[in-house]
């Protein structure tokens, strides 16, 4: 069947339709490598080169595109942290992340594959919505399908890092170098999260299958909440707060999947963008934050440099959803929709995990200031690197940038 | 460049608390979070910066749970905008359900802040992070309690079932409260714990909806406004105790708002329509009525001049203004709520005055009646009774400790197995991978 032919005005109106999820995910990508390269002057000369430049100018690549992207290029994000961190001889912390997430996300990978090798073979296509379309007719035994569907569904559960996956996450941004935790993390959950939303286009035309989809991805979500809230209520590190913080966010997008209907393009994008922006703040801020062990003076960002402190302690709330922050939109937008479908469950266990992820940001910023400095004998705090602090302020000012563009949207 | 001067942290932490006051007062959810945590967030300002701040900081760190609590509410409720005020939704649909967690929420962050649940309810016996205005500081805390309860009490009188369990333990803080004011030595610490009572005993009454909403907090005022008065005057220099006349002023005004306030909330649980009187509630309210009254009136003894050369004051000064404004405000409520139809009979008023009644005859006794040949008597059996007052008190609060502490263990114990389930070690992932594909693969097998 031929394309209608458009007018100018109308192919002008629907690329901008199309490059509008693009622009959000592009700017807010921008912020993070931006961020991740100030980040890499603060590495000792030999320890980066071009090549470094090149890693992160890819992830950046991978996260921007995501929302138009293939299933495929989560194989290829995931290799590409692996080398990445692999590549770092130097630093044990590196290669144990990295034998990690291939021990994890590689039989992930494959599992999937199976799945979707199953599905194939039992549709005769590889393309999802003509697959749905076979699978309609009824000619397939259900065994066989509900048996593929799941296993072609568990790579994007483990790379959303969504509890019980959840720890990767928290490994990543507490083992690897400050320049590339951020974008590694995120680039690996967009991977997931668009891994998820192609698999699941037009399943809408497969009842059956939107129905199973619908249920599994409701009892991961309920799980990954759950656990994530437990889980942030008992950690003590920072770097693993925010990890559990990204986690949430990761079950957010997979709650959202949970209706059956995959986000489009300009949902996944606006996610997306946020998850880099807030992740770029929130994880450098976390390298000066104290790990709680009683009250003490506060950690010398916020005494040398509170303004900036600030800066990064808002990239962590606006992860945690804390009201007034662009993530409490994704929040509440989600926790809406899960009320619009009717599951009582799924959005009080969301309700429980926004407020142990407010618990937690409220935590991190008193024990963030300590107790006052002029009321002890503190010694005067030492300089903080310019760098650091110019990453959290690229950080916060993009995620006003997000939350303005958001409300004027709105 | 120079830099900036930290701001004082007693200023800073006032105005946090005097904005939390303010949102608190402002009809909305998450005004009222926003409060508290302004509130909570004073506190800590005040905490950091004081001197004995170990001890200070953990002291008032419960403060984030009610906040927490009234977030959940206002997150709640911003999801679901029609939980059906005015009319319920039935449990089973997710608007019911949403309500009756977001009356829970709304009633639990309210009743922590008025030592109304076991989690952190002796608060009021010690000062607050203030070294010069601490003692008054936790008079806030119930105070903002009753603010919450008050205004958003459309949200949780809604549903009978909370509505029940907030009866409850208001009229058993209510009863704790008074005995802990009469059982503590310190008028300071007695004041503070009179408060507490006067917020549950207001709470209890807007449970109730006996009266209009702004008769019912024109009578929390009086009470408890009378209160916190008498303890900022007292550590001004006891000025309201100073003088014969002051003191007795300050006597008859206490004692009359705590009648106007107990007089509608003893008329309604004892002799109200059916299904809303109920004879133990009213003998628990009147127990602690009867108490508070003792105390309010008793405890209030005049303060001997120790100086030579009396200051020079304004000619009504700013005190006893406050206690004219405590005693006209109970009858002027009690007027407006007259006005909207309140009008129980006239022996049932009778009987709902007797316990303050009650009360303050017996603790102007010795004084007035020319019975003071028993006074002796009379003090040694008080300190037997303040003895018991607080056995009853600690026993009552170790038991509640004892329990949360019980369920505290169960819940951890319940969460052990998840918690030790990875351990860190890379041969766990693929394990742990293996285990979840094989969920995934088992669920729908048993669809």
């Amino acid at each position: 069947m031929n394309a209608p032919v458009l007018s100018v005005p109308a192919r002008l109106v629907a690329a901008m339709d199309a490059a509008t999820p693009l622009t959000v995910s592009g700017g807010a990508t921008l912020g993070l490598l931006l961020a991740g390269v100030v980040l890499l002057g603060l590495e000792r000369r030999g320890r980066w080169s071009p090549v470094s430049l090149a890693v992160l100018a890819a992830l950046a690549f991978a996260i921007a595109w995501a929302p138009l992207a293939r299933p495929g290029w989560a194989l290829l994000a995931a290799g590409l942290v692996a080398a990445a961190l692999a590549r770092d001889r130097d630093d044990p912390l590196h290669a144990e992340c990295a034998l990690k997430l291939v021990w994890v996300i590689g039989p992930a990978l494959a599992l999937s594959w199976a799945g979707l090798s199953l599905l194939t073979l039992a549709t005769g296509t590889p393309v999802a919505i003509e697959q749905w379309a076979v699978l309609q007719l009824g000619l397939d035994p259900r065994f066989l399908w509900s048996t593929a569907l799941p296993l072609a569904l568990l790579a994007g559960l483990v790379l959303l890092g969504g509890a019980p996956f959840h720890f990767w996450v928290a490994d990543v941004l507490q083992g690897v170098r400050p320049w590339l935790a951020a974008s590694a993390v995120v680039a690996l959950q967009v991977s997931g999260a668009a891994w998820l939303s192609r698999r699941l286009e037009g399943i809408g035309g497969f009842p059956a299958g939107r129905e199973l989809v619908s249920d599994l991805l409701g009892i991961a979500a309920f799980a990954a909440f759950a656990a994530g809230a437990a889980t942030l209520l008992v950690q003590r590190r920072p770097e693993r707060r925010v990890g559990t913080l990204a986690s949430l966010n990761g079950a957010l997008m997979l709650a959202a999947l949970a209706a059956g209907r995959p986000p489009g393009p300009a949902a996944l994008a606006s996610w997306a963008g946020h998850l880099a922006l807030a992740l770029a703040g929130a994880a450098t801020v976390a390298r000066f934050l104290p790990t709680f062990a009683g009250p003490a003076p506060g950690a010398p960002l916020f005494r040398r440099h509170p303004w900036s402190g600030i800066a990064g302690l808002y990239a962590l709330a606006s992860l945690a959803g804390v009201p007034g922050t662009p993530g409490a939109m994704l929040w509440l937008a989600s926790a809406r929709s899960r009320a619009a479908a009717g599951r009582t469950g799924l959005l009080l266990v969301l309700a429980a995990a926004w407020l142990a992820a407010l618990t937690a940001a409220m935590r991190q910023w008193r024990q963030a200031f300590g107790v006052s400095a002029t009321a002890t004998a503190a010694l005067r705090p030492g300089p903080v690197p310019l760098q650091a602090r110019l990453a959290l302020w690229i950080a916060a000012l993009g995620l006003v940038a997000l939350g303005a563009a958001r409300l004027w949207r709105a | 460049m120079r830099r900036l001067a930290a701001p004082d942290p007693s200023l800073s932490g006032g105005a946090l608390c005097a904005t939390g006051f303010v949102l608190i007062g402002w009809p909305s959810l998450f005004a009222a979070a926003l409060g508290i945590e302004l509130v909570a967030a004073g506190f800590w300002c005040w905490g950091r910066a004081a001197e004995d701040r170990a001890e200070q900081l953990p002291r008032w760190a419960w403060l984030r749970r009610p906040a927490s609590a009234l977030w959940l509410a206002a997150g709640l409720h911003a999801v679901v905008r029609d939980t059906g005020l005015g009319v319920l939704p039935a449990l089973q649909t997710l608007p019911g359900a949403v309500a009756r967690v977001e009356a829970l929420a709304v009633l639990w962050g309210a009743l922590e802040l008025m030592a109304a649940l076991p989690l952190a309810r002796p608060f009021s016996d010690r000062p607050g992070p203030l070294s010069a205005t601490g003692p008054w500081l936790p008079v806030m805390l119930p105070a903002a309690g009753f603010l919450v309860l008050w205004r958003h009490a459309a949200h949780w009188t809604m549903v009978p079932e909370v509505r029940t369990a907030a009866l409850v333990l208001l009229l058993v803080t209510a009863c704790l409260a008074a005995l802990r004011a009469f059982g503590r030595r310190p008028w300071t610490a007695s004041l503070r714990w009179l408060a507490v009572a006067d917020c549950a005993l207001g709470g209890t009454l807007v449970a109730l909806h006996a009266v209009p909403d702004e008769s019912a907090l024109l009578l929390w005022l009086a009470a408890c406004g009378g209160h916190a008065l008498l303890l900022a005057g007292e550590l001004g220099g006891a000025a309201p105790r100073r003088g014969p006349h002051p003191h007795r002023l300050w006597r008859v005004a206490a004692w009359t708002a705590l009648a106007s306030l107990s007089w509608p909330v003893l008329a309604t649980l004892g002799f109200g329509p059916p299904g809303v009187a109920n004879p133990v509630f009213a003998l628990a309210a009147a127990c602690a009525v009867a108490l508070a009254a003792w105390v309010s009136v008793r405890r209030l003894v005049a303060a001997p001049e120790r100086r030579s050369m009396v200051r020079r004051e304004a000619a009504v000064p700013l005190i006893q203004i406050g206690a004219l404004a405590t005693m006209a405000a109970g009858p002027v409520a009690l007027l407006i709520a007259w006005w909207s139809g309140f009008e129980p009979r006239w022996t049932d008023s009778l009987a709902s005055l007797t316990p303050a009644l009650a009360g303050g005859w017996a603790a102007g006794l010795g004084g007035s009646l020319g019975l003071a040949g028993l006074a002796p008597r009379l003090t040694a059996t008080g300190g037997r009774a303040r003895r018991v007052a607080q056995a009853a008190f600690h026993g009552v609060v170790r038991f509640e400790r004892r329990l949360v502490a019980l369920l505290a263990r169960l819940a951890l114990a319940l969460i052990a197995p998840a918690r030790d389930l990875h351990t860190g070690d890379a041969q766990e992932f693929l394990l742990f991978l293996a285990g979840v594909a094989v969920l995934a693969l088992v669920l729908p097998l048993l669809r």
